[in-house]
């Protein structure tokens, strides 16, 4: 059949079994506006307040539910408000295509209107990007975007069509998507390797990062982890994919990772980390970690192993694939002993914040309280900073893909548009964002998005007036001196979000806590909700690694 | 049992061969990678290969082992990259090309002309003031031609970067 360019970018998307997209509509994507009129019964299309939301409505959509995210913006501004977007999802690998309009093929490089080279912008942001300069090559470049964004260690795909492109016409064929580009099976002596490293050990350490969620190897860890007799740690990306309430569990590992991780890497004799890049989040100072233990890296990136730090085996492949493998081969392994100490860390170093008036809501109880109320597979946005590690510290997640967060970049602004897209992806499971005033700042203005498409979910603001994580870092470095930290807005969030169209709560003391997170998780079944959570502005994110020193020593306890 | 990270090795030229397809903007993904992952590239030449469909981009890098070794393995994570090679320094052939410009006077001229011929230079141009040389060899011949020219003042060098073949 004879169709348009933007006819074809419909059929591309229907190929690859789109039904949702995300966007925001301008000059040079007209065409791809019309057509997406045209084909309405079959692609939805959430217009959001701003193209930075839309991208990361289009990611939060990613995480949620393991699909490619699709996200469309014209051409210039358009283009540049998605960049954000684009690096979030590159740096927690998270499947995207982005669609951006340009301007039409001759005025191409002239400094046209709205005109940008966002190919030449987004090169270190994407696995790949495309300029399509022929409507011939169209269908074929949108295919491969798909291909390359779900393939491997997943990513984002940029595609820029110029308008005319996109009016232009040209025969098109219906075709299956292409299959995933291959990636390595580890030969047979890694395997023998990796099982002789561990009938050595006596106190293994089980890391887990990102990829066991992108790989959906979440059942074949948990069954590793009972074959190996070993305790577990998660880094930030990985929370849900081991079940915290499991007893093996240990927290995060890394600057806000437990004190049990920490006392474990230092005694354990072996460290097995499945689908992670050691970030230098985790690393903390890369020289000190684990230097007394051999490592074992699962990964799927050859070039995320010796990066950041050496280690003794590299298993090179998909995660999934190669955790079943092991469970075949490994013996049943028994560290009573070492379990046993494990509990016993975690015994004498719970996580606790204690309250520093009398009836002030501590984050721990908010958390706690959110995590009591929502169902296991609720969906757990959150923004950066503090809120977002006292998510990852006080929920108890235990299932892939309920923890939406921006990991590698740390974006502020990400969580309220990653949770719309969330909602959108998955109508039937609660969705809350957890955030800092400071975040919500920056991108609120997707309440509107929320108001408009009615889309029930819950904002928890964790308001502490202050810009949390950065004043915690200018107390311990910075002799107090709190530079540009104290926000001290007037914004009233309650009148705010009701002028939005949202319902609103406050919650001040923590005998409010639990009875308006209630009523509050109730009305976000049938609509979008905020709540404004005063809490103390010197409450910390602890535990804590400072700057250069060892993720074995972590600091418990700081003053205000 | 100490699992130190092991001790870098020295810093070395790395030559590095890479097929790629032909696309625009190739190169300046490559030179993009570089740049943002803190590479050194010291000199590239990239042209069109047998097939106008891949280009061959010779670059050579300074750096440790490890920072090679990262070096490959990013590039090959390029779509556009077809394969990487880091090429064994006994086992190619390298030429360089170079053009130099140097001062002439009635004093040095007979001068200048005898070190050329010594390494079987073409002279290109003669002025009354200059002359400019044309010279193809390894990078250690090179270096030493334009080491015996410096004295007379060195006015411009022109070098095309290593060209390599595995033998």
């Amino acid at each position: 059949m004879v169709l348009t360019g933007a006819q074809i970018v419909m059929e591309c998307l229907l190929e690859q079994g789109v039904d949702t997209v995300f966007g925001y509509p301008g000059g040079a994507v007209l065409n791809i506006y019309d057509a997406l009129y045209e084909y309405r019964d079959r692609i939805r299309h959430v217009r959001t307040a701003h193209e930075q939301g839309a991208a990361h409505a289009a990611d939060g959509y990613a995480r949620s539910t393991g699909r490619t995210g699709v996200v469309i913006a014209t051409s210039g501004p358009g283009a540049t408000n998605l960049v954000t977007g684009i690096a979030t999802a590159y740096m927690d690998s998270v499947p995207m295509v982005a669609i951006t309009g340009n301007v039409n093929l001759n005025l191409l490089g002239l400094d046209s209107f709205q005109e940008v080279d966002i190919t030449g912008i987004t090169m270190p942001i994407t696995k790949h990007n495309y300029i399509v300069k022929d409507v011939h090559d169209l269908a074929q470049t949108l295919r491969e975007a798909f291909q390359i964004a779900g393939s491997g260690r997943r990513g984002p795909v940029l595609v820029d069509i110029p308008k005319d492109i996109t009016g232009q016409t040209c025969e098109f064929e219906r075709s299956a998507p292409l299959p995933p580009l291959p990636h390595d099976f580890p030969v047979a002596e890694r395997f023998e390797k990796a099982l002789e490293m561990i009938s050595r050990a006596q106190r293994p350490f089980l890391y887990a990062g990102g990829g066991v969620i992108s790989s959906e190897a979440a059942p074949e860890l948990a069954a590793f982890a009972e074959k190996l007799d070993a305790p577990v740690a998660c880094s930030l990306m990985c929370q849900g994919g081991f079940d915290q309430a499991n007893r093996r569990y240990m927290g995060m590992l890394g600057m806000h990772g437990t004190n049990t991780a920490a006392l474990a890497i230092k005694n354990c004799d072996l460290f097995v980390a499945v689908g992670t890049r050691f970030s230098d989040r985790v690393l903390c100072n890369a020289g000190l970690f684990a230097r007394h233990c051999p490592i074992i890296q699962i990964e799927i990136d050859t070039a995320e192993f010796n990066k950041n730090i050496e280690v003794q085996l590299k298993v090179k492949g998909d995660a999934k694939e190669i955790l079943q493998k092991l469970n075949e081969m490994l013996p049943q392994q028994e560290h009573t002993e070492w379990m046993d100490q494990v509990a016993a860390w975690k015994q004498e170093f719970p996580l606790i914040q204690k309250e520093r008036t009398p009836h002030a809501v501590t984050p721990q109880q908010v958390m706690e309280t959110l995590d009591r109320l929502t169902d296991d597979d609720a969906i757990i946005a959150t923004e950066v900073g503090q809120n977002q590690m006292w998510a990852a510290q006080f929920y108890t997640f235990r299932k892939p893909r309920t923890f939406l967060s921006s990991g590698g970049l740390g974006t502020m602004g990400f969580g309220l548009g990653a949770a719309l897209g969330a909602k959108v992806g998955n109508p039937d499971r609660q969705v809350i964002n957890v955030a800092g005033d400071g975040s919500f700042h920056m991108n609120l203005n997707e309440l509107a998005t929320a108001a408009a498409y009615h889309i029930p979910f819950l904002e928890l603001v964790l308001n502490n007036e202050v810009l949390g994580m950065v004043r915690q870092w200018q107390k311990l470095f910075y002799g107090h001196r709190f530079s540009q930290t104290d926000v001290d807005t007037a914004t009233d969030f309650p009148a705010l979000a009701r002028a939005f169209g949202l319902k609103a709560y406050s919650i001040e003391t923590d005998g409010q806590v639990e009875p308006v997170l209630r009523e509050a998780l109730a009305e976000a079944q049938k609509g979008p909700v905020l709540v404004d959570c005063r809490i103390n502005r010197d409450v910390n994110v602890l535990p804590m690694v400072p700057a250069g020193a060892s993720v074995e020593s972590p600091i418990l306890e700081m003053d205000d | 049992m100490e699992y130190s990270n092991s001790n870098p090795s020295p810093v070395k030229e790395y030559i590095l061969s890479v097929l790629a397809r032909n696309r625009a903007g190739v190169l300046l993904r490559i030179a993009g990678l570089f740049s943002r992952r803190c590479y050194n590239i010291l000199s590239i030449v990239a042209a069109q290969t047998e097939n106008t469909e891949y280009s061959r981009i010779l670059i050579v890098v300074s750096g440790d082992d490890r920072i090679v070794r990262q070096v490959d393995k990013q590039l090959s994570k390029l779509i556009d990259i077809v394969q990487v090679d880091v090429l064994d320094r006994g086992r190619i052939v390298e030429r360089e090309h170079l053009l130099l410009k140097v001062e002439r006077t009635v004093q040095t001229s007979e001068k200048l002309v005898e070190i050329a011929n010594v390494f079987h230079a073409n002279i290109l141009n003669v002025e009354p003031d200059s002359m400019i040389l044309e010279l193809t060899g390894d990078a250690g011949t090179i270096n030493s031609f334009i080491e015996l020219y410096n004295p007379y003042h060195v006015l411009r060098i022109l070098r095309t970067g290593a060209m390599a073949m595995p033998k």
